[in-house]
């Protein structure tokens, strides 16, 4: 979508232009003389197409996104490939980013420029938008409007990497570092240890033992930890929900770390979603895409289940 | 706090400016308003050079300082610019007192001054343009002394550069943006369409509110006899030669006119040149008044003129003549010798004012004013007259009856009315004709414009006449013999049919005011624009100008449609021929060049166009979703004949597309022709929509498919085709 293009500073330009005009106009009354007539003709022609031509150029302007990162995080830069048929000046608007300038040069001719682009927050980027501005052909007066430019795949902002929520003690447990995992006869194979008297003789491991050159028994533990279910519940006020958010995604990225399976619950724009989250990347789009429920500010929050 | 917080931002040291090419254009644009400046003499030659060789030094001073200026550089060049604006100031002041007539002069060299201090702390793009802008101002000042067409070649130098200076700035700007070619004829075309339609609407510019009138001294030499007409002197520093009738066997006076001289010979005109005798700036056209003639003897009209001189200084208050009324409409003239001219001071009849670069100006008592020195090139005057805007209706009332001999209460002095009623001899047959022609005319006027309407009817005007016999009457031999004459014979023709009427009348000679220049606003009067009039005195309203040569009235000019005239006799003298052949080719090879760049660039492309049309002309055009391999079996399925030739060929173009396999030279050369003579052909209908293709075609196809297949091996380069 294009909006309206309209001069970056209306006033400034146009009335030095009208003084200087104006000027030449009782110079040229007062002298009587047809040529300074004829040179501030062409000085208005010089100022009128150098304050106007902006805005035609800007409208003939054809800007194409070459290439997007499909995900990034609030907070942290990102590059957009921007190709652009003449040079204009670029400001990223949303996301928001410093401005540049894209478009051909004198050195290089035409090419793809990098444009960065800095979310500030977490969200599914379906289009960018960019203020653009040319001052072309003479550098006189700025004309810009804003353009939404459609991306090539949605980008994923994910929410920064917040403080963590307090792990409960079920959670340690499951995870086996606050209690010893206990061996037992049966479940999942934990490793060889030397054999010990009572010990069931169908558990010796004969390959072990005839590397060890002693007697080594298999050792069982017991089943895996189960899945931890983090229900995030974001509040309405999009800064509370920013902040929840973030502390969703540490908390999600330390579960993570620490070998435990996630499951996470949020709601999206198309519903409540229930599904596991493998890594990182995976939680901040998903975290990307939540949305708050209406009325859910009483129990927004970060919940953990088994 | 705001007001300083303001000042405070406006003088921030902006960002120094890298761009050569800026800081180059910009310093060739003042240059060119230097010389600008120099060519219409508001700048002294050393001095430009002088200026021209501080603003060199200053820019590259400029350059090589622009990261760090020095302190000392900038209070310097505050130093040197307020000195500069004291000296403006003083200046000024001396002259205001007398006759600002350089005011443009002391602009110029304030210009001047503050480009040279300026261009010694240019370290910014603002910077630049500021110096650009007041290169601007040079050229204002500069463009106000202009007169002639040669100030073009500075305008056009200087608002090349100044486009050039306005691009490398955006460029600077833009940090290196490339402008496209199209893009500079694009804006460069704007600036000339919206200029040119500018200069179109606006009015020509007025100087009713100067304050300054110019009056310069040329080239002219000295006259011999101050107060008496002189000759054309024959170059600058060259004394001007006694007034003496020319002779019509070659251009013996300004551009070959025969008149401004004692006498008017009638029986000869001279041969005239386009020669650009002087430029004038008017608030309207007029008749510019040379001399005027009372005494006619059957072939030549002499002066009779009493001459008195005025000694005060310029500006001079030319008296009224004897028996004129001074008209109601002040109108300006400023007259730019652009040759050598006779010691005469031409003017817009009723002069009232002069501002003349002498002391001293003669008048004759019939308005007449001669110089005392010689006017020669680049001598200014200017005039301020008194035109009658008297109506018909208002000459007919006053002319009316027994021919108007009360004057405001008064009458014509007998004396004036017997020298400007004087005829040599009796004229019956002339008097006999003009009593003919004016019988219904019952006032003055009326019997004017009725003459004026027959010889407008029954002569004609011409100046190749052979010249009249030795002791021939022009006006007989006029009017009684061929009625072919030049404007001379026609209005010496009137004033004697005129005075047989006993009206008072006298011939007058001088410039018309010759075409109308709109972009220096200046009337310019060439030698072939010297004229012969009329002037009948008229109770209460004093001499009356009437031209029988050319009865229409003048119209006021109007620059856009005075150029539009211009632009239409250009486009008309255009040869069309040549002209059409032109564009005609050009038309063709912009056609051929659409057609080469929509050409296909490659065999498969060209295969593929083959397949469509071939489709669209079966009827089946290929649709956007489908792939050139699925439109293909559609047409051979169409086609029913079992051959897959569409499909053969769809697949050699997807080989070469998608899976880089070029078949060898020969067979693409066949696959192109059997693509070519292919038609598709309804099986079910059973009527031919195109050709099958030839019989070998399927074959061939078959077989380069299988050399490109890994197992037949592809074509390698120096393989046999």
């Amino acid at each position: 979508m294009t909006l309206r293009v309209h001069p970056a500073r209306p006033l400034a330009p146009i009335f030095v232009a009208a003084a200087i005009v104006g000027t030449w106009w009782v110079v040229a009354h007062n002298s009587g003389s047809g040529w300074v007539q004829a040179l501030g003709d062409v000085v208005f022609g010089v100022l009128f197409i150098g304050i106007v031509g902006p805005s035609l150029v800007l409208a003939r302007a054809k800007i194409h996104l070459a290439a997007a990162p499909l995900d990034g995080t609030a907070g942290l830069t990102l590059d957009l490939t921007i190709r652009a048929s003449t040079r204009l000046r670029v400001s990223p608007a949303d996301p928001p980013g410093p401005e540049a300038f894209i478009g051909p040069t004198r050195r290089r001719g035409a090419g793809e420029e990098r444009v960065t682009v800095l979310p500030d927050q977490r969200g599914v980027h379906h289009f960018v938008t960019l203020r653009v501005a040319t001052a072309a052909p003479f550098g006189l007066q700025w004309w810009a409007h804003r353009v939404r430019v459609g991306l090539p795949a949605p980008l994923h902002v994910a929410p920064r990497r917040g403080q963590p929520e307090p792990l409960p003690r079920w959670v340690h447990e499951q995870l086996g570092e606050s209690v010893q995992r206990v061996p037992t006869d049966s479940g999942e194979p934990r490793g060889v240890r030397p054999y010990r008297s009572g010990d069931d003789r169908r558990h010796v491991n004969w390959a072990a033992t005839a590397h060890a050159a002693e007697l080594m028994l298999r050792e069982l533990e017991e089943p895996a930890a189960e899945p931890v279910r983090l229900t995030v519940v974001l509040p309405l006020d999009p800064e509370q929900g920013e902040r929840v958010a973030e502390r969703a995604l540490g908390t999600v990225v330390v579960l993570l770390e620490r070998g435990a399976a996630v499951i996470l619950a949020t709601t999206e724009s198309s519903g409540p979603v229930v599904a596991s989250v493998a890594d990182r990347r995976g939680a901040g789009r998903r975290l990307a895409r939540a949305v708050s429920q209406p009325g859910a500010s009483a129990g927004a929050g970060i919940a953990m289940s088994r | 706090m705001r007001v300083l917080e303001a000042i405070r931002r406006a003088n921030q040291p902006r960002a120094p400016e890298h761009s050569v090419r800026l800081r180059v254009a910009t310093t060739c644009a003042v240059l060119v308003a230097i010389g600008a400046s120099v060519a219409e003499s508001t700048l002294a030659p050393a001095t430009a050079v002088l200026a021209a060789a501080l603003v060199v030094a200053g820019m590259v001073f400029s350059h090589a300082t622009r990261e760090r200026p020095p302190w000392w550089i900038k209070v310097l060049v505050a130093i040197a610019a307020v000195a500069a604006l004291v000296w403006f100031t003083r200046q000024l002041s001396a002259i205001a007192g007398e006759d600002i007539t350089s005011v443009e002069d002391l602009l110029t060299g304030l210009f001047g001054a503050i480009l040279v201090v300026h261009s010694f702390h240019v370290p910014s793009r603002r910077d630049l343009m500021f110096s650009l802008g007041s290169s601007g101002a040079l050229m204002a000042a500069a463009a106000a002394q202009a007169v002639d067409l040669h100030f073009a070649w500075y305008a056009l130098g200087w608002a090349a550069l100044s486009l050039w200076t306005l691009v490398e700035g955006w460029v600077s700007a833009s940090g290196g943006g490339q402008t496209s070619i199209a893009g500079l004829i694009a804006a460069l075309v704007g600036v000339t369409a919206v200029a040119a339609a500018v200069f179109l609407v606006l009015p020509a510019p007025s100087f009713a509110v100067r304050i300054d009138f110019l009056a310069r001294q040329g080239s002219g030499g000295s006259v011999g006899i101050p107060g008496t007409l002189a000759g054309d002197a024959g170059g600058a520093g060259q004394a001007a030669e006694p007034s003496r009738p020319g002779s019509p066997a070659g251009r013996t006076r300004v551009g070959g006119y025969l008149g401004f001289a004692n006498r008017l010979d009638t029986a000869l005109r001279g041969n005239l040149s386009h020669t650009v005798v002087m430029r004038v700036r008017a608030q309207r056209p007029s008749y510019w008044v040379g001399e005027t003639f009372d005494s006619w003897d059957g072939q030549s009209w002499g002066a009779t003129r009493i001459a008195s001189h005025a000694a005060q200084g310029s500006p001079f208050t030319v008296p009224t003549p004897q028996g004129d009324i001074a008209g109601s409409q002040t109108d300006l003239q400023t007259f730019y010798v652009a040759t050598s001219t006779p010691d005469l001071v031409f003017h817009a009849e009723n002069a009232t004012e002069l501002w003349f670069p002498t002391s001293t100006v003669f008048y004759g008592d019939d308005g007449t004013i001669v110089s005392p020195i010689g006017l020669g090139k680049g001598t200014i005057y200017t005039v301020e007259s008194s035109v009658s805007a008297a109506a018909p209706q208002q000459l007919r009332e006053a002319g009316g009856g027994d021919l108007g001999r009360v004057f405001g209460g008064g009458t014509l002095p007998p004396a004036l009315q017997r020298r400007y009623t004087q005829l040599p001899h009796a004229y019956p047959r002339v008097q006999a004709l003009a009593q003919a022609i004016t019988a219904g005319a019952p006032t003055t006027y009326d019997r004017i414009q009725a003459l004026i309407a027959w010889m407008g009817a029954n002569t004609h005007y011409s100046t190749d006449t052979p010249p009249l016999p030795a002791g021939a009457d022009t006006v007989d031999e006029f009017l009684f013999g061929n009625r072919v004459g030049f404007c001379e014979q026609i209005s010496t023709s009137l004033a004697v049919m005129l005075r047989t009427l006993d009206i008072p009348v006298r011939e007058t000679v001088g410039y018309v005011p010759g075409p109308y220049n709109p972009v220096t606003d200046l009337y310019e009067v060439r030698a072939s624009d010297a004229h012969a009039w009329v002037q009948v005195w008229f109770p209460g309203y004093g001499w009356q100008s009437f031209d029988p040569t050319a009865a229409v009235p003048l119209a006021n000019p109007a620059p856009g449609a005075t150029a539009l005239t211009e632009v239409g006799h250009a486009l008309r003298s255009i040869p069309v021929v040549p002209v059409v052949v032109a564009v005609a080719g050009a038309g063709l090879a912009v056609a051929v060049g659409r057609r080469r760049r929509s050409r296909p660039r490659t065999w498969a492309e060209q295969v593929s166009r083959r397949i469509e049309r071939a489709g669209r002309r079966a009827g089946r055009p290929r649709r956007a979703s489908e792939t050139i391999t699925e439109y293909a079996t559609d047409l051979d399925h169409i086609s029913g004949d079992g051959s897959l030739t569409w499909s053969r060929l769809a697949g050699a173009v997807e080989g070469s597309a998608y899976g880089g396999r070029q078949p060898p030279p020969g067979d693409r050369r066949e696959i192109l022709a059997s693509a070519r003579r292919s038609r598709v052909r309804s099986a079910a209908a059973g009527r031919t929509i195109g050709l099958i293709t030839s019989r070998s075609f399927g074959q061939k196809v078959a077989a380069s498919e299988q050399r490109r297949s890994p197992s037949g091996g592809g074509h390698r380069p120096g393989d046999p085709a």
